[in-house]
């Protein structure tokens, strides 16, 4: 499947155009003490869209994304994720974290339990699933992300890229509408990279809405519907991959693209 | 050490060439005896001296307890004598089918976990003949030191050297030769049970009538000590056998469960069947007790049912407050104990509940869970309700080595939730908590265990409300309780620190609730880690009940220190009875650690 062949599918599919805004951020600003690490952040983000966030490190990316499951509490203006405002009230969090999936840099699963477990464990104390009904969701889904042979093993058994294919079907088995993948890669050896990100793209070619902040040009280039590129805590260019790789407009998207590429 | 390394190193490079023609790893071989001793003993002149001088001091130390040991001046007779007295103290002999048959118990119940679990590991038959060898050696070796008559020197150089032939038939055994260490273990039992029969001890026995009576003459041990024995090794060999035939008949993890509950609740019923008349007053059970349990298992369940609803939302809180409020308010009337704390019980049910909602099996389990804790709860409480109505001098049943593991026990079941609750109190968000918690326990370990023990013992009763009473081993107990549950919280407490920040944060981004995320993911991993130092502490708690005999409670070591020198045959009979009292502890405690690096090594299975 040749780069643009892959685009046109995932195009011809959805209508961008008519969908509904799923996240809208409103003038975010977050603080850590005295370090600002969002600043006035605006960004619309639609039904099944797939966002590659870029930028150097430090700039505010995951702390972006952590803001939107509220992993991180913002300090000024809005978040509406699926028409849900993020505030203090507790039950708006559990309803939205149930409904936004997480994949973390450091895999983060539950060490004690097995990989069925790590997966059907949400599903049935969050969403009162039967066990048998979880347990045969868990099976399915680790098919999907091509491990169904290690049901039964601890994560500390699996490799890097087998742990984080784990950790996502552990966030689909929520069955959420948005995924969120804070560098989903950074922290695996670069053979184990391939298979991660080939999950992802078949997560986007279902038709999911991501976000992800990677360093992964070649996923940005070839998945991404539309690309932020993030410095100091603002958003500093959005555009399509062909924009934002061959023209990109701002300094400082130039400046970061000569370093990387 | 020198000549180590190229010993070694000519080794090595000969086993490479002999791996790449095989694909084995290469083998180190053994160092031969001398080489050893060069090697570890003797490597160089600092080293030597050092080897020689301990090897010295160990030979005098090992000279200077047997010739404690075997002085004729010793009066062992004491021990032997009173070995009922230490066990049990005043437990009326007549009755001594009670404490034989929980003891059988008990072993039934070993035995049948020992098979469920798999307990048993091979050992190397050259290995075993290693250990022989060496535990020969040391016979012969302490046999020589030993101030002995020429008799006894022959016979232990005998047994000695019967050993050490043993072993050396065993020693060069091929390495596939295997033998399971349960084998092992039962066949030194046997041993020692046959040598009960045979060997001639002595026959002591002590009779407490109103003129107590003495016995103590040559002879094998008395028949009441030799044949309950004998019985008991019995039962534990087919209870095991009986484990593993039907481990094989039936699902191994749910009867692995109903074998891991009944270790816990069991003791709860040996102690109400060693402590109570068997004509105790049973009209109290039928009018008040079971009614009583029967209401609140029905009546529970069904609320409980209804309150794990996954869509009962804020009326279940409302509701589950409201039982809390109730359950304080009891305390303000008078009425029965039972049921104020069935009711305390019941809110905390309500209060979890919505944290293990879900489909029908799941509301089931949480209903069944609740009549479970129902029917211990009830009959711990009944138990301790009823009074004794056996005759016995004193103001307890039972005393001696009994009491030290009756309140050991206890202080372990109610200490470790306690503890739990404490740690995660203290590291709750909500400030109140933090505080009551932070106090209690700073408070606690602040207080030397001895102060708490004698402010329980002597002050508590004062303080009691009119017509409320508590027993002296009852309020000692609580005192335990608060204190190691004190200590275990801070360990806990450790272990909920190293549950990462990234536990958390994956736990809440799949939506579960606070009680959830702390239930599933972090209390597992907590007390994985914390298991070290709490085992450090039950094993310190299990010597600490040495202190009840300051308070004057008849424990283990107060009858070894005080009663049996107290004997006008036994006077200054100190030492031998302080011994023993050793001896005892250190064996309990020495197999409590072992056990516990093999629990560390099973549960690390699913780490990192």
């Amino acid at each position: 499947m040749t780069e643009n062949e892959t685009k046109s599918s995932i195009r011809g599919d959805r209508d961008l155009a008519n969908a509904q805004d799923i996240i809208v951020c409103e003038g975010v600003s977050k603080w850590f003490g005295d370090f600002q690490a969002l600043n006035n952040v605006t960004a619309t983000i639609k039904e099944q869209e797939v966002v590659v966030v870029l930028g150097p490190s430090g700039s505010g990316k995951s702390t972006w994304i952590r803001c939107i499951n509220r992993l991180e509490q913002h300090q000024e203006g809005r978040i509406m994720v699926d028409g849900v405002e993020l505030s203090n009230d507790l039950r708006n969090i559990e309803k939205v974290r149930s409904e936004v999936g997480m994949v973390f840099q450091m895999f983060n699963l539950f060490p004690h339990l097995t990989v069925r477990d790590n997966i059907s464990l949400a599903p049935i104390w969050v969403r009162k699933k039967p066990r048998a009904e979880a347990e045969e969701q868990a099976s399915s889904l680790l098919e999907r992300v091509g491990i169904p042979e290690q049901a039964d093993k601890f994560p500390g058994q699996l490799s890097g890229g087998q742990q984080q294919r784990v950790a996502i079907a552990r966030a689909l088995a929520m069955e959420p509408k948005i995924m969120l993948f804070d560098e989903p890669t950074s922290a695996l050896d670069p053979e184990m990279i391939k298979e991660v990100l080939d999950v992802m793209k078949e997560l986007a070619l279902s038709g999911m809405t991501m976000m992800v902040v990677t360093h992964e040009m070649g996923f940005a280039k070839e998945v991404a519907d539309k690309i932020m590129f993030m410095e100091g805590g603002q958003i500093v260019e959005t555009g399509t991959p062909e924009h934002f790789f061959t023209n990109p407009t701002e300094e400082r998207t130039k400046l970061f693209l000569s370093q990387i590429l | 050490m020198n000549l180590k390394n190229s010993t070694s190193q000519t080794q090595y490079e000969e086993e490479i060439n002999v791996s790449t023609n095989s694909g084995l790893p290469p083998k180190v071989a053994a160092l031969s005896p001398t080489e050893w001793l060069k090697a570890n003993l003797f490597s160089n002149a600092f080293n030597s001296v050092l080897t020689v001088l301990s090897t010295a001091a160990i030979l005098l130390i090992i000279r200077g307890l047997l010739s404690f040991i075997f002085n004729p001046l010793r009066q062992w007779s004491a021990t032997a004598t009173n070995m009922r007295l230490l066990m049990t103290q005043a437990y009326p002999e007549h009755q001594y089918a009670r404490i034989w048959v929980s003891l059988g118990f008990l072993l039934f119940l070993t035995g049948v976990s020992l098979a469920f679990w798999r307990a048993g590991r091979r050992v190397q038959l050259s290995q075993v003949g290693k250990r022989l060898l060496a535990i020969g050696a040391f016979i012969l070796l302490a046999t020589l030191l030993a101030p002995f008559s020429s008799k006894a020197t022959i016979i232990w150089l005998i047994v000695g050297a019967f050993i050490v032939g043993l072993g050396l038939l065993l020693k060069p055994a091929h390495e596939d030769k295997t033998i399971s260490s349960l084998t092992l273990l039962s066949g030194a039992f046997l041993l020692a049970i046959l040598s009960l029969w045979v060997v001639p001890y002595g026959h002591h026995s002590y009779l407490s009538t109103r003129t107590p009576k003495i016995l103590a003459e040559p002879g094998t041990v008395a028949m009441t000590t030799k044949l309950p024995w004998t019985i008991m090794f019995l039962v534990a060999v087919c209870s095991y056998f009986l484990g593993a035939f039907i481990r094989e008949k039936i699902d191994e993890t749910r009867s692995k469960a109903v074998l891991s509950v009944t270790w816990l609740i069991s003791p709860l019923f040996l102690l109400f069947l060693v402590l109570r008349d068997p004509d105790f007053d049973t009209g109290h059970l039928f009018s008040t007790d079971i009614p009583i349990f029967l209401f609140f298992s029905i009546v529970g369940s069904v609320l409980l049912l209804w309150l794990t609803r996954p869509d009962v939302g804020e009326k279940g809180r409302v509701i589950s407050a409201a039982i809390l409020f109730v359950g304080f308010a009891t305390f303000l009337f008078q009425m029965l104990m039972i049921v104020r704390i069935l009711t305390l019980v019941l809110a905390f049910f309500a209060l979890a509940a919505p944290t293990f909602s879900g489909q029908k099996p799941a509301r089931i389990r949480y209903a069944k869970v609740w009549i479970g804790s129902m029917v211990i709860l009830c009959w711990l409480i009944t138990a301790i309700n009823t009074p004794s109505t056996a005759k016995v001098p004193g103001d307890f049943f039972i005393g001696g080595f009994a009491i030290t593991l009756m309140i050991f026990f206890f202080t372990m079941v109610l200490a470790f939730p306690l503890g739990v609750l404490l740690a995660l109190a203290r590291t709750s968000k909500f400030p109140i908590f933090r505080m009551i918690s932070t106090t209690f326990i700073e408070f606690i370990r602040g207080v030397p265990l001895i102060t708490i023990l004698i402010f329980f013992s002597v002050m508590v009763p004062l303080f009691l409300p009119d017509g409320m009473d508590l027993t002296e081993i009852a309020a000692v107990t609580i005192a335990f309780i608060i204190f190691e549950a004190a200590y275990l919280a801070e360990n806990v407490r450790g272990g909920l620190q190293s549950v990462t920040r990234g536990q958390h944060e994956a736990a809440e981004a799949v939506g579960m609730t606070n009680s959830q995320k702390t239930f599933f993911i972090v209390l597992p991993q907590a007390l994985r880690v914390a298991i070290p130092p709490m085992v450090g502490q039950i094993i310190a708690t299990f010597k600490e009940t040495g202190l009840l005999a300051i308070i004057g409670i008849f424990d283990f070591l107060y009858i070894a220190r005080s009663v049996i020198p107290g004997q006008t045959e036994y006077m200054g009979s100190t030492r031998e009875n302080l011994l023993f009292v050793s001896l005892v502890y250190l064996v309990i405690c020495f197999a409590m650690s072992k056990a516990s690096q093999r629990v560390e090594k099973r549960v690390g299975l699913g780490e990192r």
